[in-house]
């Protein structure tokens, strides 16, 4: 099973479309940022995450 | 960017098991109600994980314990959010590359060897080459990722 990161929200999944976005996933990622208390975590305000989970931080 | 009480901290890791560390850690998060709000494991930075915490780490801590981390990182300063902010947003490769430098190829059918550059198509992300050992200069055309700079600019 190849992992995948959508090319919009950068959120890391198994499907081939991302399930916030409904857009197409890449398997081109590199980096990964595991988000887990959205609300208290600097970094994820940085980047405009606000669900739980992991990103990467490059798709193309 | 409003003031926060979170830092962050560098866990050091083995090599290449970056990402099981990151994943085991944020199991464990969720089960022992260690406080850690992210972990962040850039591409540029080998055996090292990231952690954004709001309260100090307790390497002693039962909890904390994952097989290959191998400790904090202990230190005078702590590392600003400026200093990760730089790993959050990382630049393309392929502003860093510049027409005459020499690159190695690090992968595909051409892998290990050196090359030219010759024109870059930043649009597509795309470099076309020329093999420094092949005897008749061939263009090839590789995905920017797929070379790493060896020499900014040939004379």
């Amino acid at each position: 099973m190849t992992i995948k990161a959508c090319t919009k929200c950068n959120r890391i999944t198994n499907d081939e479309r991302c399930p916030v976005c409904d857009l197409p996933s890449s398997t081109n990622w590199s980096g990964l940022l595991i988000i887990i208390d959205p609300d208290k975590s600097d970094i994820a305000s940085e980047l405009n995450i606000n669900i739980p989970g992991e990103y990467a931080l490059r798709v193309r | 960017m409003e003031d926060s009480i979170n830092s962050i901290y560098a866990l050091k890791t083995s090599v290449g098991q970056e990402k099981n560390v990151a994943r085991m850690l944020a199991r464990k998060v969720k089960d022992s109600g260690i406080e850690i709000n992210a972990i962040l494991i850039p591409e540029s930075l080998k055996g090292y994980v990231l952690v954004e915490s709001s309260s100090k780490i307790d390497m002693q801590n039962p909890a904390i314990k994952v097989p290959h981390l191998r400790g904090m990182v202990e230190g005078k300063s702590l590392i600003t959010f400026e200093e990760v902010r730089r790993f959050l947003k990382p630049e393309p490769i392929i502003a860093s590359i510049q027409k005459g430098s020499i690159i190695e190829l690090i992968s595909g059918p051409f892998k290990g060897e050196k090359a030219k550059v010759v024109r870059i198509d930043e649009s597509r992300e795309e470099v076309v080459l020329e093999l420094i050992e092949a005897a008749v200069p061939i263009p090839v055309t590789v995905k920017a990722d797929q070379i790493r700079i060896i020499q900014k600019e040939a004379d």
